[in-house]
């Protein structure tokens, strides 16, 4: 199946033991935040959402967020993003 | 509106996360809203709400309300629906026994033959079972039974077996009605138009109320008689009379005024009181009138009022030649009421016949109109 991301990388040839194979996030214009990679949820609220990825978490901030969906791979947020941090 | 077929889940539950974590390795979860601490919302796909509802279950987490949208869930609910579901099965079953049967005939293309025949003939002999109706037969027996058939199809249309028959053209003596011309008034004939038939009158005759005019038949050269529908035309003067009579002397009863009243009351048709005037008329007339005193049906009390009213006798005396155009109108008024259809007025007199104290006023008016009519009785 088509995915853009891996388009993306195989056309920037970048060597796969950089770990490039993590995770995968896309911010659009602030107000979505598509994410693919994740390794479950970790903080649920409004104002905080954070996720396992890889080697670390990632913390999104931001205000009346929710999870507009949810599955095993991907998460999609919505809302308005201020913050997106990899800890 | 919204189409999409979703469910919406609202649980109350500890560590949100790690159950959010469990489920969306299964389902993919779309909506999560965070309301509270211990209060979340999702929605997923309607055809996965059972699942989850059972996991959450096992996990025995509180739910708090499930929601459905869309259609999906709409047309579940209604296949689900036992009384619908009952009540569709027993629609189909009486829709399909009763659609075993003809119910209705329509009979097409008849004019001179009536369709209630065909109808009562198609009712006696054949049955009304779908299944049993060859409409070939049918066709066959109606040729073979009507005379006047001359070609007939049938098809079964829905609950109708629809009967299209051409007539064969008959003289029309054989539907005739062979009745004579009576003449309803008398008169004096003045003029006759036969069309068929035997004319039994001649112009100057004069005839009376219920005399035969034209006879339904006709006589050839030989002597045989044919029948035929009388028909034709008869105009004759008729006399239309009205009479009046004037008497001298006559005795004129009127009231006097004066009343007597003799009440009663009474409870289930027995007399508790009553109230009784003497009568001291020479002559009187009464009047009876029932009132109910109370309207309940458990004390019924019903007033008999009866009134008493004296009459006296008065002789009048009129002379014949003060009221005579008086009593000449109405004699004329009632030889009016007779002359019917606006029939055309040749001539009007009146007669003054002088008895002992009497005078009869006989006011006629001839008209002239058409007197024959067949005889339905």
């Amino acid at each position: 199946m088509f995915n853009f991301l891996n388009e993306v990388k195989e056309n920037i040839k970048i060597p796969k033991e950089l770990g490039f194979e993590s995770f995968n996030m896309i911010n659009i214009s602030g107000r979505l935040l598509y994410v693919e990679g994740h390794l479950g949820l970790v903080t649920l609220s409004k104002e905080l959402i954070s996720f396992k990825v890889k080697k670390g978490v990632v913390m999104v901030e931001g205000v009346d967020m929710i999870l507009a969906e949810l599955n095993e791979n991907t998460i999609k947020i919505c809302g308005t993003i201020k913050k997106v941090e990899q800890l | 509106m919204n189409v999409k077929n979703q469910t919406e889940f609202c649980i109350h539950t500890l560590n949100q996360e790690k159950l959010l974590n469990e489920l969306s390795k299964t389902f993919t979860l779309f909506e999560i809203n965070r309301l509270s601490k211990n209060e979340t919302t999702f929605k997923c796909s309607y055809f996965e709400y059972k699942k989850i509802e059972k996991v959450l279950k096992t996990k025995e987490i509180e739910i708090k309300y499930i929601k459905h949208q869309g259609m999906a869930s709409k047309i579940s609910k209604i296949a689900t629906s036992f009384g619908l579901i009952g009540a569709i099965v027993v629609f189909s079953v009486f829709y399909f026994l009763q659609s075993q049967f003809v119910w209705q005939y329509d009979v097409q293309g008849v004019d001179k033959l009536p369709a209630v025949e065909v109808v009562s003939f198609l009712k006696e002999n054949f049955s009304n079972r779908k299944s049993e109706i060859n409409t070939k037969n049918v066709e066959v027996a109606l040729v073979d039974n009507f005379e006047e058939i001359s070609f007939v199809s049938c098809m079964l249309k829905g609950q109708t077996l629809v009967v299209n028959i051409k007539e064969k053209l008959l003289p029309d003596e054989i539907y005739g009605d062979f009745k004579p011309i009576k003449s309803h008034k008398s008169g004096k004939i003045t003029k006759i138009e036969l069309i068929s038939g035997t004319v039994k009158v001649k112009v100057g005759d004069i005839v009376r109320a219920g005399d035969v005019l034209v006879e339904p038949y006709t006589i050839d050269t030989s002597g045989v008689i044919k029948k035929v529908e009388a028909k034709a035309k008869i105009w004759a003067d008729v006399y239309n009379e009205g009479s009046v009579d004037h008497y001298e002397n006559f005795i004129e009863i009127n009231r006097t005024g004066r009343v007597c009243e003799q009440n009663e009351i009474t409870l289930f048709g027995l007399t508790i009181y009553s109230f009784k005037d003497e009568i001291n008329f020479k002559m009187y007339e009464t009047e009876y009138e029932d009132v109910d005193l109370i309207k309940n049906i458990f004390l019924p009390f019903k007033m008999h009022k009866t009134k008493i009213y004296e009459l006296e006798e008065k002789v009048v005396q009129t002379k014949f030649e003060d009221v005579k155009e008086e009593y000449i109108e109405k004699a004329k008024t009632k030889a009016l009421e007779k002359c019917e259809n606006c029939d055309t007025i040749i001539e009007e007199f009146y007669t003054l016949r002088h008895l002992s104290g009497v005078t009869i006023v006989n006011y006629c008016i001839i008209t002239q109109e058409e007197i024959g009519v067949y005889d339905v009785g």
